[in-house]
């Protein structure tokens, strides 16, 4: 390239810059849609929201798994809660032990209470409390989407 | 190279246009030996911006087209209903056409193969390489040839029916014929006509053939493969 | 900091990672636009010099560059569309309401690579025309002739068993007529038929079928094939440039032995 020494621009330099801004923008538009065309707008997924049925199946201090929706439904003296079952260290499913009151993965022995606070194991936090709640029909719906803190009940 | 050397020897003696070589070629190897006379440019950027202005010409039909015309999509296919009438893709209907005269063996199997195999012979054949004009030599003897042929083809054709192929047969043997005649008091159009060889006019031939085939099939036929008139509504 | 773009690209230019990666630098002296060829992986099928009459628009009407732009174009936007096509029955025909309706730029993907297509089909028959009427198919240009023609017969399959893929009443009975007049021929034409279905109608395994042929067999052999087609180009001389038409006397010479 030539130095230049006036400060005159020339028409090539602004043909050369119009295209160079084209193509940029050209790219950059077609980076947006790119991206909005990867990204699925519809999902042939189940729906996160599951609906385990009316709450006089689960009797008191019981705890029911889910397995298809990946939960255990829990009747506390204090009111209903949901923990999921997928375990917090790798994703694996766990399992409920009643004879030993505690929920088990069997990947790599992580251990949690009914409470889902780990007692043993390499998970790194507990198992998440999800949303419950009450429907228009009187079932109970529990969100596998939608973490809540933990300890909190829905009372029936 | 009269005295018949084993070998060709070229040498390059413009070392601005081309490195200096000395090459010792024996008549049956691939490379070019003479350098063909001409301007040499760099291919970057000089062939490759031309590329790419060509490119972006066609991308911008190709994506206008696509932001205003959408390509069709009918019903889920439904093995039990066959549509009417049932059409290939347009490279196609000019052989769907073609299966209206002549049996399958025939217009799908034998004629279609008869094509590519003549594409692919095309350039072994001297006749071909030579390219003189029909109608420089033998100028008599040559029509008495191509109307025996002519003739033949065309009661070929009218005994199988074939008006689709009968029509530009006899409009290119006329052509032909006209190119034919005595070139000594012609103008540029029928002397440059007089200069194009045989393989020209078969080629010509079967370009004027099959895109009238072509166009038959998309717009001139309707359900049974029935004659229709485009403009008309049915 | 350098104030200007211009300046701040030249700087990057100079630092070893750029230089690194692009070893022949750049510029606009000869020796730097040979190299931008020769060491490209790419672009060094092409040769770095070609002659000017090649050039001229009136010489190829540039079909055969056109040809190879649709392919592209057809290969980028075939394997956007194929992220959301499951070659199943009757899955397939549900993807592409998908694609038209729900898919953001599904439709414009679709009509994309759909016009593509024909625009391929009549330009490979535009360029053998091309190249036919203008004697380039001479000696020692036989064989790429011949590639063309195999070229030729590639693309009228890629777009056969493209056809297929969309499920709907035009594909199936396109394709149905299709292999019915592959059964004509003689002797093998059932078999042949029967092979090409992987069974004996258009069905699901058709359909799979179709769909490995049209996305990974019939592509890789049309790039092969256009490698060797471009290869043979520059072996035999680089483009035909059709000098000397005629000489003297009014009869055709021959240019190239």
């Amino acid at each position: 390239m030539e130095p230049k020494d006036t400060g005159e621009v020339t028409r090539r330099d602004t043909l050369i810059k119009i295209g160079l801004g084209s193509v940029a923008v050209a790219g950059c538009g077609a980076a947006a849609f790119g991206y909005q065309f990867l990204s699925p707008n519809v999902l042939y997924e189940p729906s996160p929201i599951a609906n385990v049925g009316k709450p006089d199946r689960f009797p008191l201090d019981s705890v029911t798994p889910d397995l298809v929706a990946g939960i255990y439904v829990i009747h506390a003296p204090e009111g209903f809660y949901a923990l999921t079952a997928t375990c917090t260290h790798l994703g694996c499913l766990t399992a409920w032990k009643p004879d030993l009151g505690i929920i088990a993965c069997p990947c790599h022995g992580s251990k949690f209470n009914r409470h889902g606070v780990k007692i043993d194991g390499p998970a790194p936090k507990p198992l998440a409390w999800l949303k419950v709640w009450v429907s228009d029909d009187g079932d109970l719906l529990v969100d596998r989407s939608s973490i809540v803190p933990a300890e909190q009940f829905v009372r029936v | 190279m009269s005295d018949q050397k084993p070998f060709q020897a070229a040498i390059e003696s413009d070392s601005r246009k081309a490195p200096v070589r000395v090459a010792f070629v024996t008549r049956r190897t691939s490379p070019q030996v003479k350098a063909e006379a001409g301007e040499y440019v760099m291919t970057w950027p000089e062939g490759i911006f031309r590329a790419l202005v060509a490119c972006e010409a066609l991308a911008i039909v190709l994506v206008a087209m696509s932001l205003f015309w959408d390509a069709p999509l009918e019903g889920l296919a439904d093995p039990m209903q066959t549509p009417n009438p049932a059409k290939a893709p347009w490279y196609f209907l000019g052989l769907q056409e073609l299966l209206h005269y002549f049996p399958p063996v025939v217009g799908g199997v034998l004629i279609p193969t008869l094509v590519i195999l003549a594409l692919v012979v095309i350039p072994y054949f001297n006749v071909n390489i030579q390219a003189e004009g029909l109608w420089t030599r033998d100028r008599l003897k040559r029509i008495r040839i191509f109307t025996i042929v002519a003739l033949v083809l065309i009661v070929f054709l009218i005994f199988f029916e074939v008006w689709a192929v009968l029509a530009p047969t006899v409009l290119i043997g006329l052509v032909m014929l006209f190119a034919a005649r005595d070139v000594n008091q012609a103008g540029r159009f029928r002397r440059w006509l007089a200069l194009r060889p045989l393989s020209f006019w078969i080629m010509t031939w079967f370009l004027v053939t099959a895109s009238l085939l072509t166009a038959i099939g998309t717009f001139f036929r309707g359900p049974g493969w029935s004659w229709v008139w485009p403009w008309r509504e049915y | 900091m350098p104030p200007t773009i211009e300046g701040y690209w030249n700087d990057q230019r100079g630092t070893k990672v750029w230089r690194s990666v692009f070893r022949s630098g750049t510029g606009s002296s000869t020796l730097h636009r040979a190299l931008a060829v020769q060491q490209n992986v790419f672009l060094h099928l092409a040769s770095v010099k070609m002659r000017r009459r090649s050039l001229a628009f009136s010489a190829t009407w540039y079909l055969g560059t056109l040809t190879l732009a649709t392919f592209l174009i057809l290969t980028g936007t075939g394997i956007l569309l194929m992220l959301y096509y499951h070659p199943s029955v009757p899955q397939a025909y549900a993807d592409m309401k998908d694609l038209q309706f729900v898919v953001s730029a599904g439709i414009f993907l679709r009509n994309l690579h759909r016009w593509s297509a024909h625009a391929m089909v009549f330009l490979v028959f535009a360029h053998m025309f091309k190249v036919f009427y203008r004697g380039a198919y001479r000696p020692p240009r036989e064989f790429n002739w011949v590639i063309g023609v195999v070229l030729l017969l590639v693309t009228l399959f890629l777009s056969y068993t493209g056809y297929l893929l969309p499920w709907d009443q035009l594909a199936f009975w396109a394709i149905t007529v299709g292999a019915n007049i592959m059964s004509a021929v003689p002797v093998l034409g059932r078999k042949m038929r029967f092979l090409m279905l992987g069974g004996n109608g258009v069905n699901a395994n058709a359909l799979l079928r179709f769909y490995v042929l049209h996305c990974v067999i019939l592509p890789l052999a049309a790039v092969v094939l256009i490698a060797v087609h471009f290869w043979r180009i520059r072996k035999d001389g680089g483009l035909y440039t059709g000098q000397a038409e005629t000489d003297a006397g009014g009869s055709p010479v021959q240019v190239n032995e």
